[in-house]
């Protein structure tokens, strides 16, 4: 049996980062019923970004800021301009069309900044703790603990805030929030900018963490997608627990020869399992729907 | 619901649905497809270099695969995100038979045709209980699975025991393509043949008893039980038919290249798929048509071009976010607007519409 340690910890961090793109992604849901699939691509437009002005070397916390508001400015983008001509179809027509938006970011971001490798490092990564015998840098303890404290904060926002409240209207009953003359668009507005925040932030860490690479941080959304169903794309908590699990178990596989090619099947294996779960006792009803 | 009613609803959507399958009209229809079809068998391969050969035989087989998107959606409205993964499932399955065995080519194609039919069944089941955005969910995460198993395993290139992997590169084999057609040209013409096989066979489906059932499904699950139509029997009948496409498109891809890499079946170009399937259309044959041209021959066109082809990417989104919000049929749906408008101004001349 392997030391299984280093490869928690490094789990734990990865997976923290896909519980924070689910918490952006659940929001967001919650509110507006779009189901963003471009969410991993706005997050690598904003680190590309960020990556481009430090090349021009300017001062990091301008770059990471400009990155996640360039994320967050995609995001309202897309929610103001895009999403409202489709706010009465079906909901899977609305996450299909967020597919749209990601091949449109994919493209750009490719063409642009072309395919070459690049990395993107944090100061933090070089600094490094010993706890349990295992060397945890404090980037991988910063990822864990803004999303616990992230997700801390919506959840407050939520239950709290009178914003949250119309928020949760909003995902109750759009038509009738609308009657009792809820700002529909206003409330939605604030949804797409909190979740493109989180998206910017996923973005860098992700970049830091896994790899500076659009296709890879585009197809990250499949991973947070998989913590958000964890969480029935309601609960913020069953997300983040979610997004560990999957973190987890995807590096505690590394060590093992015979899984260990396999062990990115991780996330998919939990969503199909929690889907078919939750699912176990529906029957066929009239309403259809989700 | 009376079927007249859903007939008049139905042709608002640019299509016809008799109650026989076959009428003047219909043979009409096939006739009008089926001439330029032969016509760009037997001249088009002539013409091609063979970069647009290979180029156009992949659309098609592309477009067979895109034919079982367009059934899932246009049909059922249903989204499944794992159809490239399921034509790599065919392909797997025919180059296995293909080295383990001496079957014959259309033998292997069925094989790799019925065995995905069985796993598009499989990937469909949860269909019936769930449907919308769940569905999507869970045939994206098949499709991301698949893409990370195949990605270990690799394809089957003539080796011994279940996997079929040789240890050497220089052992590989090449899957035999059928005798009668052995060159790049006789290929081609031998992929339009079956891809209009299959265009066929969608078409009798959505002219018979399953199309009728399906439509009134699409309307209301509600309807269709008290109507007394078997609304699961339909519904996992659609999933292994679209499954069945694209095994047949994945063996004909296995036959047309030889051997196959794993890690060309990623999750991302079954979402590819499935967004070209509603920019070509999703309504009739011609819609797939459209969509194997947009993901394999367009492509092409930008490389002779010297066009960086990420670009494409910008122009599918782009065409995708158009189809959803004021296209619903497609750019199939809108060359058909133009011949409709075309032939009612050449029918009565001068006349309004």
């Amino acid at each position: 049996m392997p030391n299984l340690s280093p490869f928690f910890v490094t789990g734990l961090a990865v997976g923290a980062i896909y519980a924070l793109s689910g918490v952006g992604l659940v929001v967001l849901y919650r509110a507006s019923g779009v189901l963003n699939f471009a969410y991993g691509a706005i997050g690598a437009v904003g680190a590309l970004l960020a990556w481009q002005l430090l090349q021009y070397e300017l001062p990091e916390t301008l770059a990471w800021l400009a990155g996640i508001g360039l994320a967050t400015l995609l995001s309202l983008g897309y929610g103001r301009m895009v999403a409202p001509h489709l706010a009465y179809r079906d909901t899977v027509v609305k996450a299909v069309a967020t597919l749209g938006f990601a091949l449109v970011l994919l493209g750009f971001s490719r063409w642009y900044w072309s395919d070459d490798p690049r990395q993107f490092a944090i100061p933090t990564d070089t600094i490094g703790v010993s706890m349990l015998g295992v060397r945890v840098t404090v980037t991988r303890m910063i990822a864990f603990s803004m999303t616990l404290l992230i997700t801390i904060g919506v959840a407050l926002f939520l239950t709290r805030t009178r914003l949250g409240l119309l928020m949760r209207a909003l995902a109750n009953n759009r038509d009738l929030s609308a009657l009792l003359g809820i700002q529909v668009l206003q409330v939605e507005t604030w949804a797409w900018f909190i979740s493109g925040v989180l998206a910017g932030i996923s973005g860098l860490m992700l970049s830091d963490l896994v790899r500076l690479d659009a296709i890879v941080l585009t197809f990250m959304v499949i991973p947070a997608m998989a913590a958000a169903v964890v969480g029935r794309l309601r609960s913020l908590w069953g997300t983040m627990i979610g997004g560990l699990l999957i973190g987890v178990l995807e590096a505690v596989a590394t060590p093992f020869q015979v899984i260990s090619p396999y062990r990115s099947v991780a996330p998919f294996v939990v969503a199909i399992i929690v889907i078919l779960w939750l699912q176990r006792r529906r029957v066929i009803t009239f309403a259809g729907g989700t | 619901m009376t079927s007249r009613s859903l007939n008049s609803d139905s042709t608002t959507q640019g299509e016809s649905m008799t109650r026989w399958p076959v009428t003047v009209a219909s043979l009409r229809s096939m006739a009008g497809v089926a001439i330029p079809l032969i016509l760009v068998a037997i001249i088009l391969p002539g013409l091609l270099s063979a970069f647009w050969l290979r180029a156009l035989t992949s659309s098609a087989i592309f477009a067979l695969a895109a034919a079982g998107v367009a059934l899932l959606y246009g049909r059922l409205g249903l989204v499944s995100l794992a159809q490239v993964a399921l034509l790599g499932v065919g392909a797997w399955v025919a180059l296995r038979l293909s080295h383990g065995t001496d079957l014959p080519f259309e033998l292997v194609l069925l094989g790799g045709g019925i065995v995905t039919g069985l796993v598009g069944l499989i990937v469909g089941l949860p269909a019936l209980r769930m449907r919308g955005l769940y569905l999507a969910l869970i045939t994206l995460m098949a499709a991301g699975g698949f893409q990370v198993i195949v990605g270990g395993t690799g394809f089957p290139d003539g080796g011994s025991g279940f996997l079929g992997r040789v240890t050497s590169a220089s052992a590989r084999l090449l899957m035999e393509r059928p005798f009668v057609a052995q060159s790049d040209e006789a290929y081609f013409r031998y992929v339009l043949v079956v891809v209009a096989a299959g265009f066929l066979l969608v078409e009798i489906h959505r002219r018979t008893r399953p199309g009728r059932a399906w439509a009134l499904i699409r309307k209301s699950e509600a309807c269709a039980l008290s109507a007394g139509v078997n609304v699961t029997l339909y519904q996992t009948w659609a999933f292994t038919l679209a499954g069945f496409l694209a095994g047949i498109a994945g063996g004909l891809l296995a036959g047309s290249v030889g051997q196959l890499d794993g890690r060309n079946f990623p999750a991302s170009s079954s979402i590819l798929l499935f967004a070209l399937t509603v920019v070509g259309g999703v309504y009739s044959w011609l819609g797939p048509a459209i969509t194997g041209l947009l993901y394999r021959a367009f492509p092409s066109l930008l490389i002779a071009w010297n066009i960086d082809g990420n670009l494409a990417f910008i122009v599918f989104g782009a065409a995708l976010l158009h189809a959803l919000i004021t296209a619903p049929a497609g750019i199939a749906g809108q060359l058909g607007d133009v011949g409709r408008w075309l032939s009612s101004r050449i029918g009565r001349r001068g006349g309004t519409r």
